[in-house]
């Protein structure tokens, strides 16, 4: 679902969603901080991360916003790995 | 997907009705505890601390800045010496005024009379963090992401940028290990850097305006 | 260590994996020209399964026409892909 380069049907773009502010948020800043610290502490790596977002289904996939994506990714990560 | 009507949606719990605008208006929505309990369950297997939470977002709020990417243009524009370095190793340019790009590759690109460069990342939304600051939503929409690669000029368009038919334009799709930076051409008149800077946007640095 | 000098024109691989990769769809296929070699990087695929020590390959953008890719278009497409990804193409 993410390799989207070409595909059509998503209508324009939305050019009005600058975001001056970094996030909509504390929580989506938070998942942000938890992604970083994650990964520098050797807990799993950005691939594996790309990775986790990418197996999340199609319809949850569309339906997540990019921070909620993230938030899946870091949860299924360390359930894999037992860690958290 | 980017943007807050498209937020919206019921998946595992994850229920985030649109909502009025502002920082905190989230914050006892189910996602946000959900989030509070992530983060308490990794502080207490020992993954991280709240402190390291915090200076990660303390140094990106502080650092992190589109600012940072106008002062390389500007000086570029203004300085030969730093516009070769620019061009041929953009991080010893980034690292000569001081801004950290560890872990990636910069490559910055130059906007002539004949090419225009855009960038995007279509897999999933890299771009140099602290050199612009986090990503617009825009960058991260699957609209941008699907048909700039596909269809440039009329994306560029719709941010009311219009390209003479004889420009070329040269889209880079950051899919691996380097991080892009557009340079822009340098606008008219003799301004000092400063104020060269000051004209210098996000978008122009990756290529959705003209500066 | 990079076997593309500039200007030899590669095809990106066709097919689909199972695990992550760094392949576009829209290139796998397509032929393009190599514009320079972006030092040595750590296979994703590898990365991204957990395999150890990754292998550690060159990375190359390749400039793609438009009109190739989408059968329309004066553009290019620039994308960075690592050297397994890629197949010389016999002139």
């Amino acid at each position: 679902m993410h390799d989207v380069g070409g595909q059509s049907g998503f209508g324009p773009v939305p050019v009005g969603d600058e975001d001056v502010e970094p996030f909509h948020a504390d929580w989506e800043a938070r998942v942000f901080a938890l992604s970083r610290a994650l990964r520098h502490n050797g807990v799993f790596n950005g691939d594996e991360m790309r990775d986790a977002i990418e197996r999340i289904p199609p319809h949850e996939y569309l339906a997540a916003s990019y921070y909620e994506r993230w938030l899946l990714a870091i949860e299924t990560i360390l359930e894999e790995k037992g860690l958290a | 997907m980017s943007g807050r009507g498209e937020r919206s949606g019921e998946h595992d719990g994850l229920v985030t009705p649109p909502t009025k605008e502002g920082f905190d208006d989230h914050e006892d929505l189910p996602v946000a505890a959900r989030v509070r309990r992530l983060e308490e369950r990794v502080v207490a297997a020992g993954l991280t601390t709240d402190d390291e939470l915090d200076a990660i977002l303390d140094g990106l709020l502080r650092n992190a800045s589109p600012v940072n990417g106008a002062r390389m243009v500007a000086r570029a524009w203004t300085d030969p010496g730093y516009r070769e370095t620019l061009l041929s190793d953009a991080n010893a340019a980034a690292a000569e005024l001081g801004f950290g790009t560890s872990g990636y590759r910069l490559r910055a690109v130059e906007n002539t009379p004949a090419v225009h460069n855009v960038v995007v990342c279509t897999l999933c939304s890299c771009y140099p963090v602290s050199l612009l600051g986090p990503s617009p939503g825009w960058y991260r929409s699957f609209a941008y992401r699907s048909r700039v690669v596909r269809e440039p000029r009329a994306v560029l368009e719709e941010f009311g940028l219009t390209l003479p038919d004889d420009v070329e334009i040269a889209v880079w799709d950051a899919s691996a290990e380097t991080r892009y930076l557009v340079v822009p051409r340098r606008p008219e008149g003799d301004l000092p850097e400063e104020e060269l800077a000051a004209r210098v946007t996000r978008r122009g640095l990756i290529g959705t305006a003209a500066v | 260590m990079s076997a593309y000098a500039p200007g030899t024109r590669v095809r990106a691989r066709p097919g689909d994996p199972a695990h992550h990769t760094r392949v576009p769809v829209y290139v796998r296929g397509h032929v393009g020209e190599i514009v320079e070699c972006e030092g040595e990087w750590p296979l994703p695929d590898d990365r991204a399964r957990g395999v150890t020590p990754p292998r550690v390959e060159a990375v190359y953008a390749v400039r793609f026409p438009a009109r190739d890719l989408w059968g329309a278009g004066a553009h290019s497409v620039t994308v960075d892909l690592w050297e397994s990804y890629l197949e010389e193409v016999t002139p």
